[in-house]
């Protein structure tokens, strides 16, 4: 059994070591994770009847009983000095031992036990104490934020600490508890600490600070007029613009209609030259192009080019007004600038003697902007022909590209017009009075555009609603046309053409109709349709003679018919009787 | 045995805050007389920048949210009114077996006075000017923040007054008998 002086060395010493660990768990947020996350021991330390988490042992007291422990509670700022914002001071102070005062205290239990009663509520008070301290607050935001902050609290285990300053001093406050008699003395806890911390610029602490990107180019959905930043290289900032013809360079600063694509003519011009800067694609004109469809792009000016058998495939130019988002320009679009189609001449306008421009001209910027002309459009060329099967062989571009577009309204317009005039008479008087829909065509170029009316690539015939026409009149004349067709076209493309031509005037039924419904009618009143009713009044008589002959023919037969019936019948009734 | 008697500082309270402080209070006095085995637990409070701590006990903690509610239910009969909250730790002795029936007597050691002046919050003042009622407004708030902040700074000083008590009288606390959280018989006494 131990002595009492034992067993109260033993009480002091926990309660020093206690004491220690409750300050330190309650003021270092590096201990307090490790004891979150480590596993619940089964032995908490129960001393004095609080049972606290287990923590990495801080330090323990190997010295004396007597020799103070302090522990320093430190805010370390990054950048800064360390500053101690409290000290705790525990220690067992022993009585004088020549004083009077020092008292008497039995050699029983009863001693140890208010001793360790006395330790346990003295422990108790110094948990409440650091709760209500002002570090406790710092404390806590560190356990509880998972944010970063530009201080941090560690702590510090002494045996002797050397003594603040007045100045130190005044700054701070000083609590002690009532000191626990024990057999070897006193015991005395004590705490200096900072009443206010806002003298320290405590804030959270950012790992980078933001930066400001000033060259940001921005997503599609930013504003598309944005300039360039000069970040980029210097092709990029300048780009070139082309207008036709070309001239100059444009910057940026330009309308809606800047923004090029990288299948437009700008960026072809530089195509081949290698050594020139490739314009980025937002910096060419969409709507330049669609300015450029009426003037240059008509059907007569097409049938000068050929250069479809050497046009390779382009995208699709987009007619839409508003300007496409910026593209950056990178070296995958240079890249792919360079793989897209040599530049194709466009032609000028056509005439005969004008035989440069039917070749592929490969210097010409805006070739690639249209399709290759149709193998029609060099039929009329007389000192130009394509093969059938050259002309079959070539490519259309995948999209409808506008000076298709244009093209084809103009032959839809010229062949709506030769339709009307191979209508009634009506209709083609008033042609012949001259009221073209304002095509200004020639005989000769009528012919060229008929001839591009049966080409197979021309689907618009199709959609018209053919007036049909049974007159003879009409129909003779398409057959002239027909043969005078069949005999100049020789391609695949004319003879189909002939056909559907031959189709579309072919005689109608009604006449069949009408023969059928005389047989099924013996009155003989044929039915006029309404298309009876357009034809000319001279026909109309014919025709009602023609039906009259029929009705006397039949009334005649069926009389005969009646006649050798009732012969018959007399016989019989003759022979009866 | 002498019994301790400890007056608390006075604290003005709206009648929202009531069970705040006094959970605050009353746990933080019965902490330090919980002499069992004791696993303490920081709450933090509210309404105030202060964390208090509680033995971790169902039932301590529900018999004392009762009390509370007796108390906050006399408030509203009885508002604007000073009052007090008394926790008393005893003891008990002799049991005197008599004709009639055991006698149970109850020797007070320790007794704990909570004051409060429990006040009604301030009406906004009517004005028919709208500049006047704005200024009205931010004045009231203003006077509710500053009572808020002296309030807290008093429950503050309440806590440092029971911590001295409880470290400068331990004498009169009885031995204790038995293994409990809660090691000495305590009642919680509120005005009817």
């Amino acid at each position: 059994m131990a002595s009492p002086s034992e067993s109260d060395r033993k009480i002091i010493t926990r309660f020093l070591h206690k004491t220690l660990h409750a300050v330190v768990a309650s003021r270092v947020p590096r201990l307090h994770h490790a004891a979150a996350a480590g596993p619940a021991s089964p032995k908490n330390d129960r001393w004095f009847h609080l049972a606290l988490d287990d923590h990495p042992s801080p330090a323990d007291h190997h010295g004396a009983v007597v020799d103070p422990l302090v522990f320093d509670i430190l805010l370390t700022r990054r950048g800064c000095s360390d500053v101690i914002v409290e000290r705790w001071t525990a220690r067992c102070v022993p009585p004088v031992p020549w004083s009077a005062a020092s008292p008497h205290h039995p050699h029983d239990g009863s001693f140890l036990r208010r001793t360790y009663k006395k330790c346990t509520i003295l422990l108790r008070s110094i948990y409440t104490l650091l709760r209500l301290l002002p570090v406790h607050r710092i404390f806590r935001l560190l356990c509880s934020s998972s944010q970063p902050y530009n201080y941090d609290l560690c702590h510090k285990v002494l045996s002797f600490a050397a003594p603040f300053s007045r100045a130190q001093e005044a700054e701070l406050k000083q609590y002690s508890f009532a000191p626990v008699e024990t057999m070897l003395g006193h015991l005395v806890v004590s705490v200096q600490y900072r009443p206010s911390l806002t003298n320290f610029n405590l804030e959270v602490s950012l790992p980078t600070p933001p930066l400001i990107i000033t060259d940001y180019v921005g997503s599609p959905a930013a504003d598309p007029m944005r300039p360039f930043p000069s970040s980029l290289p210097d092709r990029m900032s300048h780009p070139i613009v082309y207008q036709y013809p070309p001239r100059g360079i444009r910057t940026l600063a330009a309308p809606s209609f800047d923004r090029p694509h990288s299948w437009n003519s700008a960026s072809m011009v530089h195509h081949h030259l290698s050594s020139a800067p490739g314009p980025p694609d937002s910096e060419l004109l969409p709507g330049h192009y669609g300015h450029l469809v009426p003037n240059q792009r008509s059907s007569m000016e097409r049938k000068g080019s050929s250069g479809f058998g050497e046009f390779k495939l382009s995208p699709p130019c987009s007619t839409s007004p508003s300007p496409s988002p910026p593209t950056r320009v990178g070296n995958s679009q240079l890249s792919r600038l360079h793989s897209e189609t040599s530049p194709v001449s466009i032609p000028l306008p056509a005439t005969e003697n004008n035989q440069m421009h039917r070749s592929p001209n490969f210097s010409d910027p805006f070739k690639s902007l249209f399709p290759p002309p149709s193998p029609r459009s060099t039929r009329t060329d007389l000192s130009f022909r394509e093969s059938p099967s050259k002309s079959i062989s070539f490519r259309k571009p995948d999209g409808f590209s506008l000076g298709d577009i244009h093209s084809n309204l103009h032959m839809h317009a010229a062949y709506k017009v030769i339709k009307d005039g191979r209508d009634d008479s009506g209709r083609f008087s008033a042609l012949s009075s001259g009221g073209s829909p304002g095509y200004g065509f020639s005989s000769s170029s009528r012919q060229s555009i008929q001839d591009d009316l049966d080409d197979e690539d021309f689907s618009y015939p199709f959609a018209f609603d053919d007036v049909d026409t049974s007159d003879s009149q009409t129909r003779s004349l398409d057959g002239k046309e027909a043969s005078e067709n069949s005999g100049s076209h020789k391609s695949q493309e004319a003879a189909v053409g002939i056909l559907v031509h031959m189709l579309k005037t072919a005689a109608p039924l009604r006449q069949d109709q009408s023969c059928s419904m005389q047989s099924l009618e013996p009155n003989g009143e044929a039915s006029i349709s309404s298309s009876v009713m357009s034809r000319k009044a001279c026909d109309a008589l014919e025709e009602l003679q023609s039906y009259k002959e029929m009705k006397n023919l039949l009334l005649s037969k069926s009389g005969a018919k009646l006649q050798d019936s009732v012969k018959q019948r007399k016989e019989s009734s003759e022979a009866l009787s | 045995m002498n019994c301790e008697t400890c007056q608390l500082k006075e604290l003005v309270v709206e009648p929202p805050e009531i069970r705040e402080v006094l959970r605050c209070i009353l746990h933080t006095i019965l902490f330090h007389r919980a002499l069992g085995l004791v696993r303490p637990k920081d709450v933090e409070c509210e309404l105030f920048d202060i964390t208090y701590v509680q033995c971790e006990d169902h039932e301590l903690e529900k018999k004392i949210d009762e009390k509370i509610n007796q108390f906050i239910g006399w408030v509203e009969k009885h508002p604007n009114r000073k009052s007090q909250v008394c926790i008393s730790f005893y003891e008990v002795k002799n049991k005197h077996a008599t004709w009639f029936g055991n006698k149970i007597e109850r020797f007070y050691w320790e007794q704990w006075y909570i004051n409060l002046h429990i006040i009604s919050p301030k009406p906004h003042g009517k004005s028919h000017n709208t500049k006047a009622h704005v200024v009205t407004g931010e004045n009231a708030f203003e006077e509710s923040n500053s009572r808020c902040a002296a309030l807290e700074s008093s429950l503050r000083e309440v806590l440092f007054q029971i911590i001295k008590f409880v470290n400068e009288k331990k004498d009169h606390i009885p031995p204790l008998q038995n293994s409990e959280i809660v090691s000495y018989p305590y009642e919680i006494s509120t005005p009817r």
